[in-house]
């Protein structure tokens, strides 16, 4: 990705809560989470000229396809605004917001609102859970008996056999998010959770048990993106720069899935490197995930994994702290809502407003660097979208 | 109850005895990548004028697999899913069968074999004929 001809930052987050709301619907959801974001910017809803609106399922569950974004910010308030639907499964929401980084960037723009929001609960369980099979190449996984926990599942187990990994390893890390989770107001799952619990809750797919992988969820994210210009006139909260924000579809040709390219990427876009990040929300869907993210990022070697989680280094007193709002089992994964939740945990941990789960920083009082890993669905042995973002404040 | 395949042109049923199953895919006679199902363009070479059909199997090695507790409602669990790399290189995920099914029942690297028979029933009662795979029973030399 070349460089944006001008800087952009996100001046407020919002969250609907994640949970099971069978009494709320899509409307009511993304209408929370984008008027918290407006209210967190303190700015006049006015001022948003353009929007970009990540869902992945609703089409499928509740038959709502074509103009999502358009029906559910109608009922937010907004009209006369070009509204860009999105979706890549599970990365959804960290597309809506790289859509509004290159808008702004490119200076069309100078205020854009990415909001992602999700519906999984509904009377119809079978149906929702049906559903999820489109985020495969529904023609040979679905129909092949393929789930994510089973990809997952299979993953971890190359692991294991390779560094050593063990299963009291994953349940550790599971623990560990429940109990970030238990600290995050907006988390579907807010009960801490010990280690011998979850490895003796009943196996989903060896080596997953049920407390280690996300549930169905609810739930709505949003951020508003603006040039720095604009921030500085406005005079909010401290504005956090999106230092980069990258998108690739998976590989199958090269060194790996495509996750060790788009790290290389996002740290090169950004002039950071591993080192510089001081808390980072990655993609678990079932808790464990996390560790192959970490290492893919460049945290740490594969090897290594084992010892630093048995030290608490990614704890929320740890070295880096990794999923401090719980993470996906913890937190919930609404999925079109996830990717955005990441952004709104980094962006209230960059500027100390975490509450009861704030991390410190290594050199000022809060972090001032925050990395965000999101990927979605599955394309013939490789996720089918693979998104990396860095966000930095200036020091405050 | 009709057998009716996944889709047409993904695999060749045994006729007879001494006939061999083998799955139709595609490799590229530049780069060399190979891939299942087949495709016209190489995702590599990202050119349409080098890809070239070719057999796949019997054998593969298996890469990983897991046994789900949980399943669809055409998939009733326990069932084992893994992925094998075929001897000429391209990866498959597959359904695992003629295996107990067992968290420790598999060896990552362990010789597999490919069979083609039923993988489910659809909405209508049929059974739809795909690739699996099973523990190979040949002596590995």
């Amino acid at each position: 990705m070349k460089k944006l001809a001008r800087e952009v930052c996100i001046i407020g987050v919002g969250m609907h809560k994640f949970g099971k709301f069978l009494d709320k619907s899509l409307k009511d959801l993304t209408r929370v989470a984008v008027w918290n974001a407006i209210h967190d910017a303190g700015i006049d809803a006015k001022q948003i000229e353009a929007a970009y609106f990540s869902n992945v399922l609703a089409g499928l569950i509740t038959g709502q396809e074509s103009i999502r974004g358009q029906v559910f910010l109608r009922d937010a308030g907004f009209e006369g605004l070009p509204i860009v639907n999105v979706e890549g499964a599970c990365a959804s929401g960290a597309i809506a917001l790289r859509e509004a980084m290159i808008t702004v960037g490119a200076g069309v723009y100078d205020m854009v609102l990415a909001v992602g929001a999700e519906k999984l609960y509904l009377d119809d369980t079978a149906r929702s859970i049906a559903a999820m099979a489109a985020n495969t190449d529904v023609e040979f996984m679905a129909g092949l008996g393929f789930q994510f926990t089973g990809s997952y599942a299979m993953t971890l187990r190359k692991y294991m056999q390779q560094y050593g990994w063990t299963q009291e390893h994953f349940a550790r890390v599971a623990s560990k998010n429940k109990y970030n989770g238990s600290l995050n107001p907006y988390a579907q799952y807010q009960k801490p959770m010990s280690v011998e619990e979850i490895l003796s809750s009943r196996v989903i797919a060896w080596p997953l048990t049920l407390y280690m992988c996300a549930t169905m969820g609810d739930g709505a994210a949003a951020a508003i993106v603006c040039s720095q210009e604009m921030a500085r006139k406005i005079g909010g909260k401290l504005p956090v720069t999106i230092a980069t924000c990258c998108l690739r579809s998976g590989e199958v040709t090269g060194e790996d899935d495509g996750q060790r390219g788009i790290a290389r990427e996002a740290y090169d876009t950004a002039g950071l490197g591993p080192p510089d990040i001081e808390v980072a929300e990655v993609h678990d869907a079932m808790a464990p995930g996390e560790m192959f993210r970490i290492e893919k990022l460049g945290f740490c070697r594969a090897e290594e994994m084992g010892q630093l989680i048995d030290q608490g280094y990614f704890s929320l007193t740890g070295k880096l702290p990794v999923n401090t709002s719980g993470g996906l089992a913890a937190r919930g994964h609404p999925i079109g809502a996830t990717g955005l939740a990441q952004i709104a945990e980094l962006v209230w941990q960059l500027r100390g407003e975490a509450g009861a789960r704030q991390v410190k920083g290594r050199n000022s009082l809060y972090p001032r660097v925050g990395l965000a890993q999101n990927s979605g669905g599955y394309v013939e042995g490789s996720p089918a979208a693979l998104t990396v973002t860095i966000l930095k404040r200036d020091v405050a | 109850m009709t057998d009716l395949p996944l889709r047409e042109g993904l695999f060749h049923i045994p006729e007879s005895p001494g006939d061999k199953p083998y799955l139709i895919g595609s490799r590229c006679r530049v780069c060399g990548y190979a891939c299942f199902p087949g495709k016209s363009v190489c995702v590599r070479c990202r050119r349409d004028d080098t890809m070239a059909e070719i057999k796949l199997g019997p054998y593969a090695t298996l890469e990983t697999f897991t046994v789900m507790r949980v399943g669809p409602h055409d998939f009733p669990p326990p069932y084992v899913i893994g992925y094998v790399r075929m001897k000429e290189g391209a990866p498959v995920f597959t359904l695992i069968t003629d295996c107990e099914p067992k968290d420790d029942a598999l060896k990552l690297g362990q010789e597999m074999e490919l069979v083609i028979g039923k993988i489910r029933e659809d909405s209508r009662g049929n059974n739809v004929i795909g690739w699996k795979f099973k523990p190979a029973e040949r002596q590995v030399t």
